[in-house]
């Protein structure tokens, strides 16, 4: 490619008069020369776009821009010199790359007639001391009196406005046809325009990339070598406890941190050794987060150059959440631990005592202990159970087997099964059932009499002597008030059903079971049939139980294609209820 | 010689009953509360030689035991406790050692003998030291 470019400059070198400034659009004469001319201009715009594209990437900088188009420029024209005069920040910059050795007086007058294009381009007068120069390449040298006999120059506009001049120039005379720097004009025109797009592309990714960071649940902090605050975003300036600050230094991060993390001395060493890094668990201000450091590096041509760091972002990542529930799953498990350790235990020291075999034990001491046994392995494999249905569940694998059923005769027998227990505690155990109930309802028996068992077993762990516990059965139908459904069984449960629940509930059987114990404040209602919580009142009561059987019996409801629930009032009781679809 | 008296404040039944059986050959009374509320009407009002406590009970555990415990006896703690309990956590642990206890007991790696035999030792002080 770059050959055929220069054999087409070449072909167009020759003589030339020196144009000032303005180039007329003068059609070129020569066809073939055109035609050359369009090949050589794409090429050269293919070039200086992939340049641009590969060397600055995202850059904005309009004079790292400008040194890509002159360091390539050479490859196609003749010049002893070339230059370019830009608007600077608070001085206009002045470059100027030599091929060739000239003299200063040379330097002096480009400068100037640079300086008067300037001025006339933008109407402005500039003075020579706002100008802050640099010269580059070959040397200046006071023997080579050689003033400038050719010279060209092509102002910069990006974005409509003009940004500068570029120009080139040579000791010789007849360099730089008109048709030649038609062609180098629309090619800086050319690349004006597409450093203009790719304006327009960077900012508007820029706007993107800060509304995303602006919106980020991470603090987000980003900085520039000297820890300069460069990004800031609210979720970071919340975290440091100054969102309203205006700007924000380093030392306010130091500050506000109050030693938990030095995120100085840690951006440092992240982009010096230019490495990522992650703190551990930091407490900040009631939350915890885990910080990340990582080292922010010089883009170029969408390659990360490792060796130019040009500053460091540090992200706040609020970890409060993730440890909670790291801590419930710790406590779940030292739970487990106990319930099964304290059984096991409790066998292992009968088998102590009646392996000691002491002569003094009677009958009915050794009857006690093995009663005891058997309590204690009951009590283990009922929880082994339990946590072997939560892992099915949670794994899929825990099937229903559904068959035509009579919902009442599960529940019949599972009140005969509790009347022993109910008796005991001084409680009424009932059912009552809706007399539009269907004769047969599709579910699992087995799988239902295990949530029948576990709701019966809470209402009466939980209910005081002389209370009542309730089991309903009612056919709701779509659209069908609940109240009035549980109305055709004459009575009703301790605390009524949301209306609202059910709503878009399809036509299905509820099974309620109602007791008349001490309630559930709302918070507990909520984790109750959360597998790793287990209700605090617990210890009060001095019930054991794993709280493993709410989340089964949520997950065999469910897999029943329905659903689990609770009512609850503080000292009037407690309503679990499940639904069944007939579908 | 009075007989010495231990108290066991366990809710786990059959270590309840096991550990009384074993500690017969020591001669002494025992007497036991199934939470660390009963334990603590009875540690105030039987002036046990020994109580023997577990952590994690109903209505009040273990180290709520030693706190009120200590707290009654103006800061004090009189009687030589041993923790029995399942757990085995270093926060437990250094709590119950700065409330004054005497030795801590996962009771289920330990035999029943152990235990005796530690409870005989913080009985009889002089007589294994």
């Amino acid at each position: 490619m770059t050959l055929t470019v220069i054999s087409v400059l070449l072909a167009l070198g020759g003589l030339a008069t020196s144009i000032y400034f303005v180039v007329k659009d003068r059609q070129a004469k020569a066809v073939l020369a055109k035609r050359e001319q369009d090949v050589s201009r794409r090429m050269y715009e293919l070039a200086i776009l992939k340049e641009l594209g590969d060397r600055i990437g995202y850059s904005l900088d309009v004079q790292q821009i400008i040194d890509i188009i002159i360091n390539s420029l050479h490859q196609f024209i003749d010049y002893s010199a070339v230059s370019y005069m830009l608007l600077g920040p608070e001085k206009l910059i002045f470059k100027m790359h030599l091929e060739r050795s000239v003299h200063q007086r040379f330097v002096n007058d480009i400068k100037d007639r640079m300086l008067g294009s300037l001025s006339a381009l933008l109407d402005r007068e500039f003075n020579k001391k706002d100008v802050k120069e640099i010269i580059s390449g070959a040397i200046i040298i006071e023997e080579l009196d050689e003033p400038v006999r050719s010279f060209f120059n092509i102002p910069l506009v990006i974005d409509e406005k003009v940004v500068g001049v570029l120009t080139v120039a040579d000791t010789k005379t007849g360099l730089y046809k008109e048709e030649e720097m038609t062609i180098l004009y629309k090619i800086i025109q050319q690349a004006s325009k597409a450093v203009t797009s790719l304006q327009g592309v960077v900012k508007s990714e820029q706007a993107k990339v800060n509304a995303m960071v602006e919106s980020m649940a991470d603090g987000v902090v980003m900085t520039d070598i000297d820890y300069r605050i460069m990004v800031v975003n609210p979720s970071a300036r919340a975290i440091i406890g100054l969102p309203q600050k205006e700007s924000l230094t380093i030392f306010d991060f130091i500050d506000n941190l109050e030693g938990k993390f030095d995120i100085r001395g840690k951006l440092e060493e992240s982009v010096k050794l230019n490495k990522p890094f992650k703190s551990e668990e930091v407490l900040i201000r009631d939350k915890f987060y885990r910080i990340f450091v990582f080292p922010v590096n010089a883009t170029i041509g969408g390659e990360i150059d490792e060796k130019n760091a040009v500053g460091g972002v540090v992200i706040f990542h609020d970890v409060t959440a993730e440890r909670a529930v790291e801590q419930i799953r710790e406590q779940f498990t030292s739970m487990i631990v106990h319930e099964l350790r304290t059984p096991l235990s409790g066998i292992n020291k009968i088998s102590e005592l009646l392996r000691a075999g002491d002569p003094a034990l009677t009958k009915q001491e050794v009857d006690e202990y093995i009663r005891m046994i058997s309590v204690n392995s009951t009590s283990m494999l009922d929880l082994v159970n339990d946590i072997l249905d939560v892992a099915k569940l949670e794994a899929g694998k825990f099937d229903v087997k559904k068959e035509p059923t009579d919902i009442r005769k599960v529940i019949d027998n599972r009140v005969e099964f509790f009347k022993v227990s109910a008796n005991d505690a001084k409680l009424s155990l009932e059912s009552h059932y809706d007399p539009e109930l269907p004769e047969q309802i599709p579910l699992d028996p087995s799988a239902v009499k295990q949530v029948l068992n576990n709701l019966i077993s809470n209402a009466l762990k939980f209910t005081k002597a002389s209370g009542s516990v309730a089991l309903y059965a009612v056919h709701h139908k779509v659209g069908g008030k609940v109240s009035d459904e549980f109305a055709r069984l004459g009575r009703n449960v301790s605390v009524a059903l949301p209306e609202d629940k059910f709503v878009n509930t399809p036509e299905s059987v509820i099974v309620a079971v109602s007791d008349t114990g001490s309630g559930i404040n709302p918070a507990g209602q909520k984790e109750l049939f959360n597998k790793f919580k287990q209700l605090d009142n617990r210890a009060e009561t001095g019930i054991k139980g794993t709280g493993l059987g709410l989340a089964i019996a949520k997950g065999i409801a469910e897999e029943h294609g329905g659903s689990i629930g609770v009512v609850s009032e503080i000292g009037v009781g407690s309503v679990f209820y499940f639904v069944l679809p007939l579908q | 010689m009075a007989m010495k008296k231990v108290l066991i404040v366990d809710d786990d039944t059959t270590f309840q009953k096991t550990l009384t059986e074993a500690l017969k050959p020591l001669h002494c009374a025992v007497i036991s509360a199934l939470d660390g509320a009963e334990g603590l009407t009875l540690a105030l009002s039987e002036k046990p030689d020994l109580i023997l406590l577990d952590i994690k009970m109903p209505r009040l555990g273990g180290i709520d035991f030693l706190k009120q415990l200590q707290k009654a006896h103006g800061g004090l703690q009189p009687t030589p406790v041993l923790i029995t309990s399942n757990l085995s956590s270093a926060e437990d642990i250094s709590e119950g050692v700065s409330l004054g206890i005497r030795g801590y007991i996962v009771k289920s790696d330990e035999s029943l003998d152990t235990i005796v035999r530690h409870a005989e030792g913080l009985l009889n002080p002089k007589k294994t030291a």
